[in-house]
């Protein structure tokens, strides 16, 4: 069977279930990295110029990893996903900066991602990647109905059982769901973590901040745990019409949990990711209208637990007192 | 209207000679103190920390031109992966908060360019008549062409100049005199008399310059408060420079040439093509394909300027290594952190290594 590679970073956290449909259905078989380890950051901070932030960085990394288990590697160049909104330069560059610093990468399936242009040549792209498998249309047009159904599915899950995207893809890579432990919220204080899925479900990039917080006796909400519906309602009041494509989910995310009075929030971005160093002000500064307790992680390669844990264990004290004096 | 903008290289001069020309009693065009180390100081302290350097600079501007009582600003507008496309929303609030009461006019620079400017232009003279605003826009654009045209031929004459300094202080007195220029002759007169003047400044008739292009982020190429006076720094040290971008390529061709379908980049975007595929937002795809063009065209090396964090110049410098046209690099980042003497140090080895090379492959 033809073996799909697609790296466990960046989109893999929103896409992967509809990815691994769409390829399932035509005949070929999906391969993930390892979760990120010491090995993967090593050989992707290699490549890449210092300059680049870390989950890009880790991103080479798993394509390495991958680069000899796979025939083809799936690298969307993601341009946009809504009318006038965009991503990131590094996502649309990042199928050929893949080719310029990982030389040995097995072919490259880039499929540009522009809803901007409209569906039509939506359409058309799938088309062409499609084809890479099946020259029979009605086949493709299958499989991305399946992809369809699948994200959807995988979406709703999400935000329905409050799980995160990594504990849905873990019930689905074993084969019958075992569900979750209920994490100890003897506390009872509940805390949103905002940021992109790459930063905060990478376990490697934020110190396994979310079991972290669990084990504090957290209540942890993140942005996929609602509905998309209402992040996108509460993107459009707190900042209007949306500039980059992930906007719902860190301003939305924010504006959101900030409404139903969580008791603090804490935003985690990488140090020099360009879209987070606007994006947070705008949650910074609404938090402080609202006076919801706020506090902004910035993680790098440098990071370590120790220091993280301190500032976390600094907020949530601050957070509990604060509840007491108000209450 | 008391309407503030930001600084950036001689862009100023444009403005006054538009608002000179348009000018109906209640308009006044406030333009800020050149860019300095205030400018930055306050567009630091109120910027998000890791926001980019055009972000903080343009914010300090702005600032300061509210402090001189402006309460219409105008800045540019983009829509498309950079991060410009949020300057306008983050900058709004930052000066919403100092307490200063003024409101934004945007100028699209990446989409419906020609229609943005001339609807700006009518909203902010109370709608002036057609005539009125295509001639003072010709008389900005001939102080703007002059400008670039002076400039090219300073690059070139600084490098074998004789007595070191002479260029530049024909260079101040040029942009001074057109900027004072009242009328469309008097421009052409004063530009032609001053190259003439730039002809006759003393040159080393022996020297052979190294050829260096500079590439990058349109701001911080185009600002010499950005970039350090790297181009007068290059000047000094014996280096011809050549930059494809400037601010009148700018305007001749994404105001007029680009809707005839002329475009003035499809060589350097094919250049490019083996190595970046796509249009990665800012300018990154230009900086691949300029190195490529320019390692075509025979030149020693190539300078190549980003604000630190800038995303689509990342995307470029991660590129830029891998391809087959060779040609060295130095990729110079700029924050606030950083000091001058520190970018001559590299600028210094950076041509060494040229003359190096150039003496190399002579043999």
């Amino acid at each position: 069977m033809v073996k799909v590679g697609i790296p466990r970073a960046l989109s893999y956290y929103q896409y992967y279930p509809g990815w691994k449909a769409f390829f399932e259905a035509l005949g070929a078989e999906t391969v993930v990295s390892p979760p990120t380890n010491k090995a993967i950051f090593t050989a992707g901070n290699a490549r890449a110029v210092a300059e680049t932030c870390l989950p890009v960085k880790l991103f080479f990394g798993h394509v390495i990893s991958l680069a000899d288990k796979c025939d083809y590697m799936f690298i969307p160049a993601m341009r946009s996903l809504g009318k006038k909104a965009y991503y990131c330069s590094k996502f649309i560059g990042l199928p050929d900066m893949t080719r310029a610093l990982v030389p040995e990468c097995p072919l490259i399936l880039d499929p540009e991602i522009d809803l901007n242009k409209g569906r039509r040549s939506l359409y058309h792209t799938i088309y062409s990647l499609g084809r890479h498998f099946s020259s029979d249309k009605g086949k493709i047009k299958r499989a991305v109905e399946q992809a369809e159904k699948a994200h959807l599915a995988y979406r709703k899950e999400m935000s329905d059982r409050g799980i995160t995207p990594v504990q849905a893809l873990d019930e689905m890579h074993r084969d019958e769901g075992k569900s979750y432990l209920e994490p100890d919220i003897s506390h009872g204080l509940s805390v949103a973590v905002i940021g992109h899925p790459y930063v905060i479900y990478d376990d490697y990039i934020n110190h396994r901040l979310i079991s972290r917080l669990q084990a504090m006796g957290v209540r942890v909400f993140t942005p996929e745990m609602a509905e998309q519906e209402s992040l996108d309602i509460a993107m459009t009041k707190l900042g209007g019409a949306p500039h980059w494509s992930f906007e719902a989910d860190i301003i939305g995310a924010g504006e959101y949990y900030i409404e139903v009075k969580v008791d603090g929030i804490i935003s985690v971005a990488v140090f020099g990711c360009g879209p987070d160093s606007m994006m947070m002000d705008m949650v910074r500064h609404r938090t402080s209208e609202f006076r919801t307790p706020f506090l902004h992680l910035s993680l790098d390669e440098h990071t370590s637990d120790g220091g993280l844990i301190t500032r976390l264990e600094a907020f949530l004290d601050m957070v509990k007192r604060r509840r007491k004096v108000c209450a | 209207m008391r309407i503030g903008i930001p600084q950036c290289g001689n862009a100023y001069i444009i403005a006054e000679a538009l608002v000179q020309k348009l000018d109906n009693g209640e308009n006044e065009l406030i333009v800020p103190p050149a860019t300095s180390h205030r400018t930055l100081d306050l567009g630091v302290k109120y910027s998000p920390v890791e926001a980019c350097l055009p972000f903080k600079l343009t914010l300090g501007n702005l600032i300061e031109a509210c402090q001189l009582g402006a309460d219409t600003l105008i800045h540019a507008r983009g829509t498309g992966v950079c991060r410009l496309g949020y300057y306008v929303k983050e900058q709004e609030q930052i000066i919403r908060d100092l307490g200063y009461d003024a409101h934004f006019l945007t100028l699209d620079v990446s989409q419906h360019k020609f229609r943005s400017i001339m609807r700006l232009m009518k909203d902010v003279t109370n709608d002036a008549s057609w005539l009125k605003i295509i001639s003072a826009f010709h008389f900005a654009m001939e102080k703007l062409f002059a400008l670039d045209r002076i400039e090219k031929v300073v690059h070139k004459v600084r490098a074998v100049e004789l007595e070191k300094g002479r260029t530049n202080q024909v260079y101040r007195e040029a942009v001074k005199s057109i900027g004072e220029a009242k009328t469309v002759r008097a421009v052409k007169n004063t530009t032609k008399e001053h190259i003439k003047k730039l002809d006759r400044v003393p040159k080393d008739p022996t020297a052979d310059p190294v050829k260096v292009s500079i590439v990058g982020e349109v701001f911080v190429v185009l600002d010499p408060f950005a970039n350090m006076d790297i181009e007068m720094e290059l000047g000094k040290l014996g280096v011809e420079v050549e930059r494809t971008m400037s601010l009148s390529r700018w305007v001749k061709y994404s105001l007029f040439l680009n809707y005839l379908g002329i475009n003035e980049w499809k060589e350097v975007h094919e250049a490019a093509m083996p190595y970046l595929k796509r249009d990665v937002g800012g300018d990154g795809w230009e900086s691949v394909g300029e190195k490529v063009v320019y390692a075509r065209n025979g030149y020693d090396g190539v300078v190549h300027l980003a604000p630190f964090t800038c995303m689509p110049e990342i995307v470029a410098q991660n590129i830029m290594p891998s391809t087959k046209e060779d040609i060295p690099v130095l990729t110079i980042l700029y924050d606030e952190q950083m000091a001058k003497p520190g970018m001559i140090t590299r600028l210094e080895a950076f041509v060494d290594l040229l003359k190096f090379r150039r003496k190399r492959r002579r043999k």
